[in-house]
C-alpha cells in the first residue's frame, strides 16, 4: 500500500472511532438499543456500562490510530471490536457499514505489523490466498 | 452538530499532521515535501519556534484543545457558552498566527512548506465554519 493511502486510511479510521465514541457519550441510552438482550445474559454488565465501556474503547483506539502509535495493535483490536459489534447487533441497515470499518482496520493491521513478528506470517498467508492465479 | 463534527474532523487531521512533524523533528529526519520543496528551510528557520517552543508543539496543543472543546460541546457537558467563546477565540488566534506564518514563508523565507500551508488552510477552514455558523 502507498504510504499516503495508508495514512489517509489510518486518519480516516481514527476519526471514525473517535467520533463514534463521542456520539455514544452524547446519547448512551440511545446506543444501548443496539445491544441485543442475549448479550446481557452472558455479560455481567448493565446496558449503560456496556455502552460506556464501548465508548471509552472506541476513543482509545481512535487516539492510538491518530497518533500513529501501536497502529497494528489498535487496528487488531478495532477489527475484533467490529466483529463483536456485527455478532452482537447483527447485520442490519446501520451495521452493514461496519463491514467497511472492519475491512479498513484489517487493512491497517496487515500493513502495520512490526517486521519479524508472528503476525507477519498472517500477512504472508493472506497474500498467498489472494495471489492471482498464474496462467 | 455538523459544524462541531467538521471542527473535530479538521482538528483531528491537524493532530495527525503535527504529530508527524514532531516525530520527524525528534528523529532528525526530513519530512516528505510533496509540494513546494521548501519544508526543510521553513521548518528549520528561526521562525519555527515561539519563545523556545517549536511551532509544531504549539499547533498540536491548539488542535487537541479544539478537538476536546468540540467534543465537550457535542456531549453537552460543562458551560456551553464559555466553551463556545473559547473555541472562537482559539481558532481566531490560530487563524491570525497562520496568516503571519504564511506571510513569513511568502515574503521573508521565500520558501513554501506543504505541511505549514496545510495547517494554515485547516485553521482557516475552521474559522470559515465558525463565521458561517454564526451568520446563518
Amino acid at each position: 500500500m502507498r504510504k499516503s493511502a495508508y495514512n489517509v486510511l489510518r486518519v480516516g479510521t481514527a476519526i471514525t472511532f473517535l467520533w463514534i465514541g463521542i456520539l455514544i457519550f452524547r446519547e448512551p441510552n440511545a446506543w444501548g438499543g443496539f445491544v441485543n438482550p442475549w448479550v446481557l445474559k452472558i455479560v455481567p454488565l448493565s446496558v449503560y456500562q456496556i455502552v460506556i465501556t464501548t465508548a471509552i474503547f472506541n476513543i482509545i483506539l481512535g487516539a492510538l490510530l491518530l497518533l500513529d502509535t501501536l497502529v497494528w495493535l489498535a487496528a487488531l483490536f478495532g477489527a475484533m471490536h467490529m466483529i463483536t459489534i456485527l455478532l452482537v447487533s447483527g447485520i442490519n441497515e446501520i451495521t452493514v457499514r461496519d463491514i467497511a470499518i472492519l475491512s479498513a482496520t484489517l487493512a491497517l493491521f496487515l500493513e502495520s505489523i512490526p517486521p519479524g513478528s508472528i503476525a507477519l506470517w498472517c500477512r504472508k498467508e493472506v497474500k498467498h490466498i489472494f495471489k492471482p492465479p498464474t496462467p | 452538530m455538523t459544524p462541531l463534527a467538521l471542527l473535530f474532523t479538521l482538528a483531528s487531521i491537524g493532530i495527525s499532521e503535527t504529530v508527524y512533524l514532531i516525530k520527524k523533528r525528534i528523529t532528525a529526519q526530513s519530512p516528505i515535501c510533496p509540494i513546494g520543496g521548501g519544508c526543510e528551510v521553513v521548518l528549520t528557520s528561526k521562525y519555527s519556534k515561539f519563545f523556545l517552543v517549536p511551532n509544531d508543539v504549539l499547533g498540536l496543543l491548539a488542535y487537541i484543545t479544539i478537538a476536546f472543546i468540540a467534543s465537550l460541546l457535542v456531549v453537552g457537558v460543562g458551560p456551553a457558552k464559555f466553551f463556545d467563546s473559547a473555541l472562537e477565540i482559539l481558532v481566531a488566534m490560530a487563524s491570525i498566527a497562520s496568516v503571519i506564518f504564511t506571510y513569513l514563508q511568502w515574503r521573508v523565507l521565500k520558501n513554501w512548506c506543504f505541511w505549514c500551508l496545510m495547517s494554515a488552510f485547516t485553521i482557516w477552514f475552521m474559522e470559515i465554519i465558525i463565521l458561517f455558523n454564526k451568520t446563518v
